[in-house]
């Protein structure tokens, strides 16, 4: 500490220099914490402190004096195993109490934190290097705000969430330059909807552990959270241990790749928050300075872990460069449990990281700008700003990495638009611009889970924060952050369905080839022959058929033999009619789905007739055509009402939560209910406004491809396209489809083990049936409130006001 | 007070061009509080030199020429001799930037300092203080009588119907308010106000002064005042040619809190002279 090796200069000196001194905050407390556990932290499992023997340690160091504080546990399967069973135990008691009851417990928590909150932000500023400013005063109040917000859910689940019930053990991974709150974010609506947690944080991490003890000491529930440490290559044991219903993971994205892909087919669920970067977009219509400080607050100020792409208008560009220099020549960088400075160090890793990144820029050709009173010893890195780092190479690729703010201009709206969301990154941004048409325009074509308009960093637990594209798609926060830990009550608890040798590199790469099967036998007129692109009947690429039996064996007809080139096609055909539907709104997408069911029910005779060829009783098969018609008109009605406005604490103005479509949609329907099953989930996927490519039946697709000479008529063209084929080739062609934003798979076992492990490709959202059937004429099931849930994402619009 | 504002051509884009975005700037005042805080010598050294910007000040119907003395004699001497001796400040030659009086009490201040044998200031406040609401005659024969008087520096009250209609007045030193106001001196209108300055600065070469006035009670309040401007505007603002502090009763706080870094201890209403 540069500090503390000065000799104090006397009152006479500072007068004339006035300078800032030292302002350190005694972290006494952490110190005495760790020393009533020894100096020797293990596990915090079942209320109890879990210190196994004959385990590795890893030494907790100070990451300025590099003094070692205490030295930790790292954790094997046994240990895990230990938790999880803690977790399963204490969760038939939770699960089933009352909303009130942990609603209460809750709040305790709160207390709790409230009581020995001076210990809580010495420890974690001294453990982590973070500016205590930060944790003492945002991080801190904001656990207690989270657990009082999520105490406030529980006690109106049973009424505001009927129809959903908790998941189960969550097992929850963070990384290890996380702060203690990024865990509060999560276990909070976990054990708030009446799940419990097994929380596996990195080697040294003890404010974790201390919130884990703090919860334990209010004695009742003690097994609820449980907080291991040890690597994250404990992550797949973790997920493996039965019991565990789901996994969130926070961390890198490559790190999220592969546990995505470890984790195909293990039957949970996985939920990824990934990458740190931030983006700002500062216009000619900001308040420069104001848009300055928010450069400083998302970078320059210990609140997020990451670095930060910053787009300026091109004729203001010397300007604020002339600003944001002035201003980085005043931040003051140290040791974080001084009271006066604006960034601690973040450790070797981080630092290297940084410098990493400067030195390709600068060997790439960029200009890199370095200010402000940073002390000369190692563990620091400077405030950094690069600009000109040409927009082609390799480090303007890559995530920018905490604290460096990577500068570069744009001319327009629309270019600033183009370079934003020319990224596989969807985060968070903010839009700085005091001109409303504009400012709304930007906040609402960013393709990022969070936008602030001039503001930047701004959380509240009652607003959903999370992501899209490669940063992951799960919430925490809201409405949304509680869904993640819930299921539609009566899911079937996890099979394990793991097809140990399924070859991904060969799983439906070949299709099988297929002959002329006898003579056609089929109603007349038979729908028209092709696959359905671009609103209308093409031939297939391969030029190849496929028979089609109906139930007594004989041939039905030939349908298309799509494959890879028909899937690019379709996908886009679905691109280039997404702007047209994004654009309508929902009363017009309404309409059409209105004329879309009334055409469906003129059809009725003729698609009851199809039905009962492949063995449907002609009643029931009228009331599959008659149910499907409803399910049109009702997604139709259920999606005017989207989104919703939510009033934060301590803001003027309101923040959006926008539902949003997702893009190309792919869905790959059940064989089964081969007219239902595939209306029921275009029928939600077209009423959150996405555009869609389908795999319809593999038994029995004529009824889709009936139901798509109306669509050719009354939809624009490209919205939907069907694809007939080989569903396992079909599959692969879509999940392995970067530009393909979700997939859900009704399907084998092994498909939906092959989605999953696809999907890491470009991380699109997936929703599986594991080989298991569905009740497609049930409402919970064929148009419940999950479909809505996962027919579109989540973005929070934030709009402070003012005059 | 020594800068002058040469002034430029009225340029009317450059404040159509200001765009002031009003929740941003109230973030950014509470984080400027936060941010920063000194202890020990450096707040000794910072309270001390927080006396050096004081325009000490007494604008009541009631004054006389008795407490206008006292007052004087306080800016000579604001803080106790034997605290700055511990501190090793004795020598300095501490004094408050100025003396603060109406127009009519401008002689009682100025021959009051001349007693005390020091040259510190006199600044009147002039020109319908604080409405400014009398003719611009009256308003310009009550800034030459402030002068004969011996005042040589004027807190003028621009008319303000002016600004609200676009016409705007220049200065060497602009004012966040008279302290008259319901309220006055604040964090987010200083942060607009502290902007205008640099730009202005960068544009002309021009520095002005500033003085935030009003409400400014605790030597916290002053600390934070100090850190305001440093970060801002730079070191090169704060001295007493760029920075004031118009204020009555801050003294005797900072004053109290020296005595506590000093002895260790609270002091006693009647340990410290009054002002």
């Amino acid at each position: 500490m540069a500090a503390a090796t000065r000799t104090a200069p006397r009152a006479r000196e500072i007068f004339t220099t006035l300078e800032y001194g030292p302002a350190p905050e005694s972290h006494a407390c952490a110190l005495a914490w760790l020393d009533t556990q020894d100096r020797h932290l293990g596990h915090y499992v079942n209320g109890k402190w879990l210190k196994p023997e004959h385990r590795n340690s890893v030494p907790c160091q100070d990451p300025i004096t590099g003094e070692n504080l205490a030295s930790c546990l790292q954790a094997q399967a046994e240990d895990v195993a230990a938790a999880v069973e803690a977790a399963r135990t204490a969760l038939e008691n939770w699960s089933t109490l009352p909303g009130a009851r942990r609603a209460q417990h809750l709040t305790r928590l709160a207390k709790m934190i409230q009581k020995h909150q001076r210990l809580l932000w010495t420890l974690e500023s001294l453990v982590t290097g973070r500016a205590v400013r930060e944790v003492r005063d945002r991080d801190v109040p904001l656990a207690q705000q989270l657990l009082q917000y999520h105490a406030v859910q529980a006690h109106t689940q049973e009424e505001a969430l009927a129809g959903w019930e908790p998941m189960g053990v969550i097992g929850l991974i963070v990384p290890p330059t996380f702060s203690f709150l990024e865990m509060m974010w999560r276990i909070c609506p976990a054990l708030a909807v009446g799940c419990t947690v097994v929380v596996l944080v990195p080697p040294a991490s003890p404010a974790p552990l201390l919130l884990a003890q703090l919860a334990g000491e209010l004695g009742s529930f003690p097994g609820i959270l449980n907080v291991i440490s040890g690597p994250t290559s404990l992550g797949p044991v973790l997920a493996s241990q039965p019991g565990v219903q789901k996994v969130a993971f926070c961390g890198a994205v490559e790190e999220g790749r592969a546990l995505r892909r470890t984790l195909a087919g293990q039957g949970l669920e996985l939920s990824l928050a990934l990458g740190a970067e931030s983006l700002l977009l500062l216009t000619e219509a900001a308040d420069v300075d104001s848009a300055v400080e928010g450069v400083v607050d998302a970078t320059w100020s210990d609140r997020s872990q990451g670095g930060l792409r910053l787009l300026i208008q091109e004729s203001v560009w010397d300007e604020t460069m002339t600003r944001l220099q002035a201003r980085m020549g005043r931040l003051r960088v140290g040791r974080g449990l001084d009271g006066a400075v604006d960034m601690g160090a973040r450790g070797a890793a981080a630092r290297d990281l940084a410098q990493r990144y400067v030195r390709e820029a600068q060997s790439q050709g960029a200009q890199v700008f370095q200010a402000g009173d940073v002390p000369s010893d190692s563990p620091f890195y400077p405030p950094t700003l690069i600009s000109d780092l040409p927009p082609a190479s390799p480090c303007a690729q890559t995530e920018v990495p905490w604290p460096l703010v990577v500068a570069s201009p744009f001319r327009t709206a629309k270019e600033a638009l183009a370079v934003a969301n020319g990224t596989p990154r969807g985060g968070s941004a903010s839009v700085w611009s005091e001109r409303l048409g504009q400012a709304l325009e930007l906040g609402y074509g960013l393709r990022m889970g969070i936008v602030w308009i001039n503001a930047h960093g701004l959380r509240d637990p009652a607003v959903p924060t999370g992501g899209c594209k490669e940063s992951g798609s799960s919430w925490h926060g809201g409405p949304d952050g509680l869904y993640e830990y819930l299921q539609p009550s009566g899911t079937p608890a996890r099979q394990p369905s793991l097809s140990e040798n399924l070859n991904y590199d060969t799983f439906g790469l070949a299709v099988p080839s297929t002959l002329p099967a006898g003579p056609e036998t089929g109603p007349s007129p038979a729908p028209p022959y092709g696959l359905f692109v671009g609103g209308r009947f093409q031939a297939p690429g391969a030029r190849s058929s496929r028979p089609i039996q109906d139930s007594h064996g004989n041939l039905h007809g030939y349908v298309a033999e799509g494959g890879a080139k028909d899937i690019r096609g379709a996908v886009e055909a679905a691109h280039q009619a997404a702007p047209g539907w994004v654009g309508q709104s929902p009363g017009a997408r309404a309409a059409l789905l209105g004329a879309l069911a009334a055409a469906l029910e003129r059809r009725e005779s003729a698609l009851a007739a199809r039905l009962e060829r492949h063995g449907v009783e002609l009643k029931v098969a009228k009331a599959e055509v008659e149910l499907s018609v409803r399910r049109l008109r009702a997604w139709g009605a259920r999606a005017q009402a989207q989104g919703h406005t939510l009033q934060v604490a301590e803001l003027r103005g309101p923040v959006l939560r926008l539902r949003e479509p997702l893009g190309v949609l792919a869905i790959v329907c059940p064989d089964e209910w081969p007219l239902l099953a595939f209306v029921s989930l275009l029928a939600p996927a077209l009423a959150h406004g996405n555009t869609v490519v389908l795999v319809p039946s593999g038994t029995c697709p004529i009824p889709a491809l009936e139901v798509c000479q109306d669509v050719a008529t009354l939809l624009p063209a490209g919205l939907v396209n069907v694809v007939t084929g080989d569903r396992d080739h079909l599959t692969r062609c879509m999940a392995l489809h970067q530009d393909v934003q979700a997939l859900w798979y009704f399907g084998s076992v092994q498909g939906s083990q092959f989605v999953e492990w696809a999907s890491a490709g470009n991380l699109k959202p997936v929703w599986v049936n594991r080989g298991l059937p569905r009740a497609w004429d049930q409402d919970a099931e064929g148009a419940g409130p999950e479909l809505g849930l996962r027919a579109a994402q989540t973005k929070a619009l934030w709009l402070p006001m003012g005059d | 007070m020594a800068a002058h504002n040469l002034g430029t051509e009225l340029d009317l884009s450059w404040i159509s061009k200001v765009q002031v975005n009003h929740p941003a700037v109230l973030r950014r005042a509470q984080q400027v509080q936060a941010r920063r805080t000194v202890k020990k010598e450096w707040q000794a050294a910072w309270l001390l030199k927080a006396v050096t910007f004081i325009d000490l000040t007494t604008l009541s119907g009631d004054d006389t020429s008795s407490n206008v003395q006292r007052l004087c004699y306080k800016a000579k001497y604001p803080i106790r001799e034997d605290l700055l001796k511990a501190l090793n400040m004795h020598d300095k030659d501490i004094t408050t930037a100025a003396v603060c009086v109406y127009p009519a009490r401008v002689c009682d201040a100025v021959r009051a300092l001349k007693a005390a044998g020091c040259n510190i200031p006199v600044a009147s406040v002039a020109t319908g203080f604080p409405a400014g609401q009398t003719h611009l005659k009256t308003r310009l024969e009550e800034i030459r009588l402030a002068v004969e008087d011996g005042a040589s520096e004027i807190d003028v009250v621009i008319n303000r119907s002016l600004v609200l209609t676009g016409q705007w007045e220049g200065s060497d030193f602009i004012k966040t308010s008279t302290g008259k106001e319901t309220v006055n001196a604040t964090f987010p209108v200083a942060i607009v106000m502290l902007r205008a300055i640099r730009d202005f600065f960068w544009k002309t070469g021009n520095k002005i002064g500033f003085k935030p006035a009003g409400g400014i009670r605790s030597a916290k309040d002053a600390l934070a005042w100090l850190s305001l401007i440093k970060e801002e505007l730079g070191d090169e603002w704060l001295k007493p040619e760029l920075f004031r502090i118009g204020a009555s009763t801050l003294l005797s706080d900072i004053e109290r809190q020296i005595y506590h870094h000093v002895t260790g201890r609270y002091a006693a209403y009647h340990d410290l002279p009054m002002s």
